[in-house]
Formats: structure tokens, C-alpha cells, sequence
């Protein structure tokens, strides 16, 4: 191997405050540049919308639920659709045209063109959600029982399920159907087991076990607490799973199974174990070419 | 710490499964220079400038640009250059204008100089008048002037072209190539990849050519023109053929350094086509020749090949003989079919793990 440390000049004296504001300005740049080009489409907007109003319709409604709870399910599912299926589909679409070499070529860390692309689905779930809760409030009435927690609860919400999306784009996926294809095989079963259109309540045992693997029931609690007041996992719904969930994680069975905190925790661990996993696919496909 | 190199290769290396993709390639280039990179499709050289530009991983070697290593130093090495790829990678739903505030932005030009820059680059490549149309409605000639205004917003030391005229109109072609040369005499230094020998030799101020993932030579364009010169060839299609004998005279016309004859087809090569032409004309009016086409052609880039490194395509000279692969996949087929040194052509790398090998 040849010594280079008399060819190399030394690296640029910036100081760590200079770096990260440049790159969350670049990260912000891309978030607003996928808006622009993306995502204002009429096409995205109704699909945004209309695809999980259908799915709120056909499972939700006929459980006859207090408007509260309706809502709050119904930002469960916008949430997790708009911000999981465009983005990966974009980052495709970006790759086959080459414009997606443009941010890899560009002097800024990977880190900031992956929180770029999440940041732009966190903008983007957060639009599409003003429409419910403005009907919810001005036309039926209702009452959220926290917007100091909503707000976190949406933003982090949609992080994570648009960390997921990418993630799925970070492979050797080409087209945009060999993403779309194991979304939905995931999508679809994280919304029946996460408390969404089954009330935790009535599932079987081992479909409440795995409802504490889906980042969606911990949104979805989130949800609830902000909106209806209270956790669908709280006290009155203490299942012996639950109990020994409770016993691994170390958490006090007298404050109730989940709270608001707890919750919180809970999506910020999927986000990095969305996040990590992503960096390392991109890393693989610089090396091996695709 | 200054540096007088704007591009500095040292035993580059990059494989795709078994596939020797680019084969230790060493070269320099000196600030302020236009470097081509020639070589035909499949050649490497794509996957070269990729390496270059931190867009991939090299298995082996180090990439300097600027002073800075672009593995190593990715953020420094990442602001002293600009890219223009193959095909135009614009954003086809956002204006010329949104194009290059967006590439502004993460370039991080400063604010102040961001609208005063995009206007002198619109009006520089003729794009005032679409500042505000989607790019799917520009030509793929406007588009490619987009491209390259974006790689020029943040006015870089060193531009990376991939192909630049590649299907482009000639009306295009010229005003990239013409844009090209002023960068350079602003001091810009510009590294090409090109197959078209003529794109090279008319911009070019040093040129490698490189086949099979290894650098065959590398030369100034006046060396070129001397292997061109020689291998011009007049081509001569005779109806209903005519007799050995005729073909034979043809081939000992003055001028005439070489003959190859394909059928109906005789193939005549000259460092002086006008003599040729005309002994070939006088000839056909004497023997009343049935000639249905007389062409004169420039060499092919096998034929460059094969005068400039004394080789076919796909046989490349290896520049480094000494050099040896280290943690390249194909080491072992490596290791097993050298053979000594002493007085013996030596084999080099064999690109697939069956096969024979030559330098």
C-alpha cells in the first residue's frame, strides 16, 4: 500500500456547530426540493388521502367508536401510509433517473440525505393530517385530550414509518414494485396486529404478543393518549402477556402497561433500528456498485 | 499544504463480482490540464470516474483531488468539484431556476451569491428564456447544459464529464465543447471520458487510453494524430468484382501502405488519401473498373488501439508490471497463471476466473 501522508492535505478546520447547521440547511433543502417535485402532485395528495380514509371506512367505523377514538385511528393509519409508501418509490425513481447520485456526489454526510428523505415524509404526514383534525374539531365537535402530546406524537410517528420506507429503498431494489411489493406484505399485517382496526382487546394472545413488536401499536397508543386521554394498553386491558412484556423491560405494572414516555422511548428505539440499518444499505450498495 | 495535482490515481482497483472492472490504474493530473479518458464501451472508464467522485467504493488504491483523499476526506475532496454524468440527472418537475437553487443550496453557496450565479449561468448556457419551464419540457441538448450549469454553480476546480456530447446534436456538441474549453482557460481543470477519438483529440490536451479496466498509454493528442495519420484508409467497392489481378494493382498504388480485401471491398491504407483517391480514379478510368463507392475513412478506435499500444482491444499492455493485486477477488487466478519473469511475456490479470492472460 502506498503511504500518502505527504500527498493528502489536511482536512478542512470547521468547527462541529458550522458542519451540522450546513448539513440540516442541505438536509432541509432536499426535504423541500422532494415537496416541490414529488409530493405536491394532485395524484400524491388524494392518494394520501383516500387510500387510508378507504381503510379507516371499511375497519373502523362499523366498531361504532366514539369520535375521539375515530380520529385518533384514522391519524394512525394516514400517518403510516403517506409517510411509509412515496417516499421508498421516490427514492427509486430517483436512483433509475440518476438525480439520486446528485445528493451521494454532494459534499454532505449520509446521514443528512437519509434525514432529508425522512424529513420530507414527516412534512409530508403532517399536511395530509391537518385536514381530519380540522374537521374533527370544527365540524364534529370533538375534544383532543393533549396537543402537547399530538404534535411529538405525529412528528415522531411519521419519522419512524418514513425511516421504515426508506429503509426498504436502501437495498439493491431497482423497481419501484420490488419495494412496493414488501411494503404492503408488511403494511397490512402491522394494521391488524397493532390495534388499529382490531381493539387489542379482542385479539387472540399470540396476535397481542405481536403487538408489541410493531412500531405502529406504540404510534397508535401515542395516538390515543393525545386524543382520547388514555392508552389502549392502560390498566383495564392487563393481559398475561402484557404482564411479562412488563417484566422484560422493566417497566412498573402500577402506572399502567404504556404511557405517553413509554411510548416515546419505544418509537425512538424503532427509529434507530430503522435508521442504522438504512446507513449500513447504503454504504453496501457504494461498495458493491448498484 | 499546496499540491500540484488536481487528479492524483495511485493503483486504483474495482471489481464487480468476478469481474475486473478497473485493473490498478495509476495517473496524474496537473491543475488547470483537460485529461481524456478514451477507451471503448465496457472499457472502465465510467466505473473509474465513479471511484473519483465518491460515488463508488474502490476495492484498492487512493483517489486524490484537490490534495484530498475522496475516501478519506470525502466532505473537502466533495467541494472541489463539479459532475456532469452521462445523461443529464436533472430534476425533470422543477425549473431550470429550482434546479440550480436547489444544487446552490446544498453546495452551500452563500446566500447573497446564490440568484447573482444562477442568472449568469442561465444566461450563460442560453437558458434565460426556460428559467421557468419544467425541465421534461427542455431538449436533451438543454439538458444537458442545465446539468452542466448545476456542476458549475458553486465554480469548482475541477469538472468531471462523463461522456459529455454523447448524443447530442452537433449544433450542442459544439457549444459544449466550446463552453469546455473557456472553463479550462479560467483554470478549470476538466477530466473527460469519451469513445470518440474526435472528441479527444480536439479538446484534449493529454489523453489515456484505457481498455479492460488497465490505462494503455498515455498520450498527447499530436501522438495520436501521428498513429491517425498512417491508418487513413480509402475504401473502394467494386460491382459484378473485379479480377485478383486489378485487386493487386489497386494495392500497389502510390501512397498505398496496406490492403485488405473483403470480398467486393478492397480496403487501401494511407497516410495520404488524395494521392490514393486519385491513383484509385485514374486506375478505375484505365481498366474501365465497374467502382460503385470510393470512401475515405478515419481509423477506428481498434485500429488506434492496436498502433498506439502495439496491441488489440482487449489485450491492453500493462503499464505496471511490478504492480501486484492485493485483495483483489481474482488474486489467486492471478497468482496461479503468472509465469517468470526472466525474458517471458508476462501474463496480467485475467478478467473472468477462466482464461488466458498477456501483457
Amino acid at each position: 500500500m502506498i503511504k500518502n501522508e505527504t500527498l493528502v492535505r489536511p482536512s478542512l478546520n470547521m468547527s462541529w456547530i458550522t458542519r451540522l447547521s450546513n448539513e440540516l440547511a442541505q438536509a432541509w433543502a432536499i426535504a423541500i426540493k422532494d415537496i416541490k417535485a414529488y409530493y405536491l402532485s394532485p395524484t400524491t395528495v388524494l392518494w394520501a388521502f383516500i387510500m387510508p380514509l378507504a381503510m379507516w371506512s371499511c375497519f373502523v367505523v362499523r366498531q361504532n367508536l366514539p369520535g375521539e377514538a375515530g380520529l385518533s385511528r384514522l391519524l394512525g393509519i394516514i400517518t403510516f401510509f403517506s409517510t411509509s409508501s412515496i417516499g421508498p418509490v421516490i427514492i427509486l425513481l430517483e436512483r433509475r433517473m440518476h438525480t439520486y447520485d446528485r445528493l451521494l456526489v454532494a459534499p454532505m454526510s449520509l446521514w443528512t440525505v437519509i434525514i432529508g428523505k425522512s424529513l420530507v415524509g414527516i412534512m409530508f404526514g403532517l399536511m395530509v393530517c391537518i385536514l381530519p383534525i380540522f374537521l374533527g374539531l370544527a365540524v364534529f365537535h370533538l375534544e383532543i385530550a393533549s396537543f402537547i402530546i399530538m404534535l411529538p406524537a405525529l412528528i415522531l410517528s411519521a419519522a419512524v414509518f418514513s425511516a421504515l420506507g426508506t429503509l426498504f429503498a436502501s437495498g439493491s431494489a431497482q423497481m419501484p414494485c420490488e419495494v412496493l411489493i414488501p411494503t404492503m406484505l408488511l403494511r397490512f399485517p402491522l394494521l391488524f396486529i397493532s390495534g388499529t382496526f382490531i381493539p387489542l382487546n379482542q385479539m387472540e394472545p399470540w396476535m397481542r404478543t405481536l403487538s408489541y413488536i410493531s412500531p405502529l401499536t406504540y404510534a397508535q397508543d401515542l395516538l390515543n393518549h393525545a386524543i382520547v386521554g388514555t392508552s389502549m394498553l392502560a390498566n383495564g386491558f392487563i393481559w398475561p402477556e402484557g404482564i411479562q412484556f412488563c417484566k422484560i423491560v422493566g417497566k412498573d405494572m402500577a402506572g399502567g402497561v404504556m404511557d405517553p414516555l413509554f411510548d416515546l422511548v419505544m418509537l425512538l428505539v424503532f427509529l434507530v433500528l430503522f435508521v442504522v440499518p438504512s446507513m449500513m444499505l447504503h454504504k453496501r450498495s457504494r461498495r458493491l456498485g448498484y | 499544504m499546496g499540491t500540484q495535482f488536481a487528479i492524483e490515481v495511485r493503483n486504483l482497483c474495482k471489481s464487480y463480482d468476478k469481474l475486473l472492472a478497473v485493473d490498478h490504474i495509476d495517473f496524474q493530473v496537473p491543475e488547470g490540464e483537460i485529461f481524456g479518458f478514451l477507451g471503448p464501451n465496457g472499457a472502465g472508464k465510467t466505473t473509474t470516474i465513479k471511484m473519483l467522485i465518491s460515488l463508488l467504493a474502490p476495492d484498492e488504491g487512493q483517489a486524490l483531488v484537490c490534495g484530498y483523499d475522496v475516501e478519506r476526506q470525502p466532505y473537502e475532496a466533495k467541494r472541489q468539484f463539479g459532475v456532469v454524468p452521462e445523461e443529464a440527472n436533472v430534476y425533470t418537475e422543477l425549473s431550470p431556476w429550482d434546479n440550480l437553487m436547489f444544487t446552490a443550496q446544498i453546495y452551500r453557496v452563500p446566500v447573497n451569491e446564490r440568484k447573482r450565479r444562477i442568472e449568469a449561468l442561465l444566461e450563460r448556457f442560453g437558458l434565460q428564456g426556460k428559467r421557468s419551464d419544467k425541465v421534461f419540457t427542455l431538449s436533451k441538448g438543454m439538458r444537458q447544459r442545465l446539468s452542466l450549469a448545476m456542476a458549475l454553480i458553486h465554480e469548482p476546480k475541477v469538472l468531471f464529464l462523463d461522456e459529455p456530447i454523447l448524443g447530442l446534436d452537433v449544433q450542442s456538441a459544439l457549444m459544449i465543447k466550446d463552453h469546455i474549453r473557456q472553463l479550462n482557460a479560467q483554470g478549470t481543470t476538466i477530466f473527460l471520458t469519451t469513445h470518440q477519438i474526435d472528441m479527444a483529440d480536439d479538446i484534449c490536451q493529454r489523453v489515456a487510453i484505457i481498455d479492460n479496466g488497465q490505462i494503455a498509454a498515455i498520450e498527447s493528442p499530436e501522438n495520436l494524430k501521428a498513429a491517425i495519420e498512417g491508418r487513413r484508409t480509402v475504401e473502394v467497392v467494386v460491382t459484378n468484382g473485379g479480377t485478383n489481378k486489378q485487386y493487386a494493382s489497386l494495392a500497389k498504388l502510390p501512397g498505398v501502405t496496406q490492403a485488405i480485401r473483403q470480398g467486393e471491398k478492397i480496403r487501401l491504407y494511407t497516410g495520404d488519401p488524395p494521392t490514393v483517391l486519385t491513383g484509385v480514379m485514374a486506375f478505375a478510368h484505365q481498366e474501365s473498373l465497374p467502382v460503385m463507392a470510393i470512401n475515405t475513412n478515419g481509423p477506428s478506435l481498434e485500429e488506434v488501439f492496436m498502433v498506439v499500444t502495439g496491441k488489440g482491444m482487449g489485450a491492453a499492455r500493462r503499464k505496471h508490471p511490478g504492480a501486484e493485486c492485493k485483495g483483489c477477488p481474482v488474486k489467486e487466478v492471478c497468482d496461479s497463471e503468472k509465469e517468470e519473469t526472466d525474458n517471458k511475456p508476462k501474463k496480467h490479470h485475467s478478467r473472468f476466473l477462466k482464461g488466458s492472460c498477456e501483457h
